[in-house]
């Protein structure tokens, strides 16, 4: 079709060079044609490339915001109960490529008029580097982001980010941690967990429950600011799983905004500080005692004089100056008589009885933050004696609550956990005491509140039980007569130990309404009572009636005079 | 039609049977291609574009057929005046000109809008196939024979540089080298030419426009400014590669619908087609140009005169640069420059330009058998 008929073959007459020429011309035509073709495979090489190749990579100024793009960063931290912790919001940071900054004067100045809280003269150093890239200001509210597009300086762009967002602000910040502008976790369980709530797409469920966390800070921020404490820390544990159901350390930050945090807030009393814990211990001293049966609850000790060994005199706070019962010994907190019941037990077996509670090591719990006891080097017969009322070994409150929960709940030590169980049994422990010394401890416990030392601790219908105590801060090579650890440790209730509570003031001054008193039966245990009152209902118990059963179960006899004396007065 | 041809005239009747039926088959074929993407891409509406284009294009079909029956010896005869003629009007436009889109490059002839500088890509084939019609091969290898050419050239590429408009005078040359090439110039020629041009990049260089340096500087590196010089050619990737295998259907294509692609009836044609049609559009119009060009060498080849083959190579060419530079500029193979889509962009001038090339083309092919003397007689 193209080549026609030669219609006209008596027209073709070429001469020699004309034919040299239409030779070389009809190579040099294929010669063009050969490269049109290269070029045109070439683009039709591409137009496959782009259409079919590239159509995964290049879309992406066009995809919407996917679910998975939602959950780009770190995972979300939920209390027990599902409540939102911590979060990871979308945000969007600004930054320039100076290159293409055309007056970086003028750029700084409109920006600083969008975003009032900027450094001018840095941002327009920035503005003026050599550099492709530099960060102008991370994590703009969408307002900020659509105020600075409104401005319309190229070279500005937003890079997509993720930002850390703790919707109940400082409430549990110790437990939480926070994370830094680039959402690697710093502390708490952010630190903790760093490479599982980056990784993993499921959300981390806390042991906490916010609900019993919030009446803990706020009771224990209220004591804290009566009784003009530095610091103040409390705990709620489930005895039974093992649970942190609430943990506070006073003063407390807000996670929002990590760079404005104080060092000193960060640290976590709860578990990082340790204290010598003063009366609170004379727990572990009477369970090993009536465990070990080197005494009975009818037994009892001569508290009439003060001990003195080497250069210590151990005196009683409540001295009564006579022979004291078990009980007695326990509700009146006597020094004297808790040390002669942890010398007939021995140095060895106390020291073993405190190690098997964990006392001599850092508590495993999912945080850092762990602080190592503070243990004699070298454990002698002094050692056993101010250990067994709590001095001379600092542990931190946790070692505290955890011990106290293994001598209520039946004798059995469980590690505390700050992770939500799945079940509601009981998980694996190691037998520290009988069951039976456990009720007894029990019942010693309710002692104290009902008609002892812990009596503001009382809450109700929810049976609480427990022990004061209160130690003088190490200050130098002594004890700081005014600076005082008071707390309050508590389980309840009694008949059936579910949670263990403790509240410790930090240099507690007294005040008019406490007689100047500053101990913890006065300053801590009303908190505890406090704090009893407000969560028993919200944690699902139900108050016990006067006349139940379930009392009689608690009560003790608390003899006055030993047996000798009772014969001798009988005749 | 004059009377001072040696060779027997055909009868007009003989000549429209020689008309090359399928080769205009294959332009109309390209051209409704191109009129359904601008009804698309106006949202489906023959306003503003896919009409007035309907009508360019009956009109570009009606001077095709005019200038393939004037006999070529005519065409010949004239084409140095031709190109004297749309040179002078590329000097009116710097004169009276009017300024469309920041570069002076159009005349109102009160009907009509001209763009002189597309018309002359036609002009200077005719005059230098004309003037390489009349050497001899060992003439064309003299280099002082080369000097009128040369000037033939680089006349117009000057005015059009200086309008400014940098895509069509650099596509003046191309076009200008693909014919010196098949005329028979030697190859170590272009060597010295490729090589003082690459020496002058650097001056070139310092007297181009900013726009025009953004844009190479954008080419090399187009995600460097995505809202800015480089957004054009990003959306246009964009759009090209949502089209995948067989394209989002027509009229369904966001990327032009959506207007993320401005201008883009014109230059960016083909993204609408890519999108829309997908791969399988892209490649069948790029078969339909093919052809098209395979015409254009067959018709070359054929020829029995130098001037008919250098008229036919030159119109390939041009078709082969309009359509190269304008789908590799979409898809980022080379710099965004100026280029239509021959058939498919919207314009009138670039619409007849090709038309009047075609016309041309099938020119050469019914008098394929016609002889012109190196001198201007029928042997």
């Amino acid at each position: 079709m193209i080549v026609g008929r030669r219609n006209n073959p008596e027209s073709i007459r070429i001469e020699g060079d004309h034919k040299t020429a239409i030779e070389t011309g009809r190579n040099r035509l294929m010669v063009a044609g050969a490269l049109f073709s290269a070029a045109f495979l070439l683009i039709g090489v591409r137009v496959i490339d782009v259409s079919i190749f590239r159509s995964d990579s290049e879309p992406r100024y066009t995809r919407g915001v996917t679910k998975h793009e939602k959950n780009v960063g770190r995972a979300d931290i939920t209390d027990r109960n599902g409540v939102l912790l911590a979060t990871s919001l979308n945000t969007a940071s600004l930054y320039a490529n100076p290159r293409l900054v055309l007056d970086p004067e003028q750029a700084a100045m409109k920006l600083s008029i969008v975003l009032p809280d900027i450094d001018v003269k840095a941002i327009e150093k920035k503005l003026r580097s050599d550099r492709g890239f530099v960060w102008l200001r991370r994590h703009l509210t969408p307002r900020q982001q659509y105020a600075v597009n409104r401005l319309g300086i190229p070279a500005l762009n937003f890079q997509r980010e993720a930002r850390r967002m703790y919707p109940l602000g400082p409430l549990a910040s110790h437990v939480l941690g926070y994370t830094d502008i680039d959402n690697r976790g710093l502390s708490g369980v952010e630190r903790y967990f760093d490479k599982e709530l980056r990784t993993r797409q499921r959300n981390l469920s806390l042991a906490i429950d916010i609900r019993a966390q919030h009446v803990l800070e706020q009771e224990l921020g209220a004591a804290m600011k009566k009784f003009f404490a530095i610091g103040a820390a409390g705990l709620i544990m489930d005895v039974n799983t093992g649970e942190i159901v609430a943990m506070s350390s006073l003063p407390g930050f807000d996670p929002n905004h990590p760079g404005a945090i104080a060092e000193e807030l960060r640290f976590n009393r709860t578990t990082l500080g340790v204290y010598e814990m003063g009366s609170t211990f004379k727990i572990f001293t009477t369970a090993m005692a009536l465990d070990a049966g080197t005494v009975t609850l009818g037994g009892g000790y001569d508290a009439t004089n003060p001990i003195r060994i080497a250069r210590f005199v151990i005196r009683d706070y409540h001295a009564k100056k006579r022979w004291l019962s078990v009980p007695e010994i326990f509700m009146y907190s006597s020094n004297i008589g808790t040390v002669k019941m942890a010398l007939d037990v021995g140095i060895a077996g106390h020291r073993k009885f405190l190690s098997d509670l964990g006392m001599m090591k850092p508590v495993l719990i999912e945080l850092s933050e762990t602080g190592a006891p503070l243990s004699p080097n070298r454990w002698r017969e002094i050692n056993t004696m101010t250990i067994s009322f709590g001095h001379g070994l600092a542990v931190s409150p946790l070692h505290l609550v955890a011990g106290v929960s293994a001598i209520v709940n039946g004798g059995i030590y469980r590690s505390p956990t700050l992770i939500k169980r799945d079940t509601n049994t009981p998980g694996p422990g190691k037998r520290i005491i009988s069951l039976e010394t456990s009720l007894k401890m029990r019942r010693l416990m309710r002692l104290v509140v009902d008609k002892g030392t812990g009596q503001k601790a009382a809450a109700p219908g929810f049976l609480v039980g427990g022990k004061t105590g209160t130690a003088e801060k190490v200050s130098g090579r002594g004890y700081h007569r005014k600076a005082l650890i008071s707390s309050f440790v508590a389980a309840f209730p009694m008949n059936k130990p579910r949670y263990v509570v403790l509240a410790m003031l930090d240099e507690a001054k007294g005040t008019e309404e406490t007689f100047g008193y500053a101990t913890g039966g006065w300053v801590a245990a009303p908190v505890v009572g406090a704090v009893v009152r407000r969560i028993a209902p919200v944690l699902g118990l139900r108050p016990v009636k006067a006349d139940e059963a379930s009392r009689e179960i608690l009560a003790i006899e608390v003899p006055k005079k030993s047996d000798r004396e009772r014969r001798v007065a009988a005749h | 039609m004059g009377t001072f041809f040696s060779t027997p005239r055909l009868s007009l009747g003989r000549k429209m049977l020689q008309i090359n039926w399928g080769l205009i088959l294959i332009v109309t074929a390209t051209a409704a291609i191109g009129l359904a993407m601008l009804y698309s891409a106006a949202n489906g509406s023959w306003n503003p574009w896919a009409g007035r284009q309907l009508i360019r294009f009956g009109v570009g079909l009606a001077v095709l057929i005019v200038i393939a029956l004037v006999d070529i010896r005519f065409w010949w005869r004239y084409a140095f005046l031709i190109y004297g003629a749309l040179l002078c009007l590329l000097v009116a436009v710097e004169v009276f000109g009017s300024v469309g889109m920041g570069a002076q490059r159009w005349i109102n002839l009160g009907v009509i809008r001209l763009q002189p500088s597309e018309l002359m890509k036609v002009g200077l084939v005719l005059a230098l196939a004309r003037y390489f019609h009349g050497l001899s091969t060992e003439d064309v290898g003299r280099i002082p024979y080369l000097i009128v050419p040369l000037i033939l050239v680089a006349l117009p590429t000057a005015l059009v540089l200086k309008q400014p408009d940098l895509g069509t005078a650099l596509f003046l040359i191309m076009i200008a080298g693909a014919i010196f090439f098949v005329a028979g110039v030697k190859l170590w020629k272009f060597v010295v030419v490729l090589g003082a041009a690459g020496a002058a990049v650097p001056i070139v260089w310092s007297t181009l426009r900013s726009y025009q340096q953004k844009r190479i500087l954008t080419f090399l590196d187009p995600e460097s400014d995505p809202l800015g010089a480089g957004y054009h050619i990003l959306q246009s990737k964009i759009a090209l590669g949502s089209g995948g295998m067989f394209g989002k259907g027509f009229m369904q294509g966001s990327q032009s619908h959506l207007n993320f692609l401005p201008e883009k009836q014109t230059d960016f044609i083909f993204t609408v087609l890519a999108e829309e049609l997908g791969m399988a559009g892209g490649l069948a119009l790029l078969g339909l140009y093919v052809l098209m060009m395979i015409y254009g060498f067959a018709i070359g080849l054929r020829a029995r005169t130098h001037f008919g083959r250098l008229v036919a190579l030159g119109i390939t060419s041009m078709v082969f640069f309009y359509v190269f530079i304008n789908i590799a500029m979409v898809m980022g193979l080379i710099p965004v420059v100026g280029v239509p889509l021959p058939l498919i962009s919207y314009g009138g001038t670039a619409m007849l330009t090709l038309m009047i090339g075609i016309g041309f083309l099938i020119n050469v092919y019914v008098h394929r058998d016609v002889t012109i003397s190196r001198t201007g007689g029928g042997a």
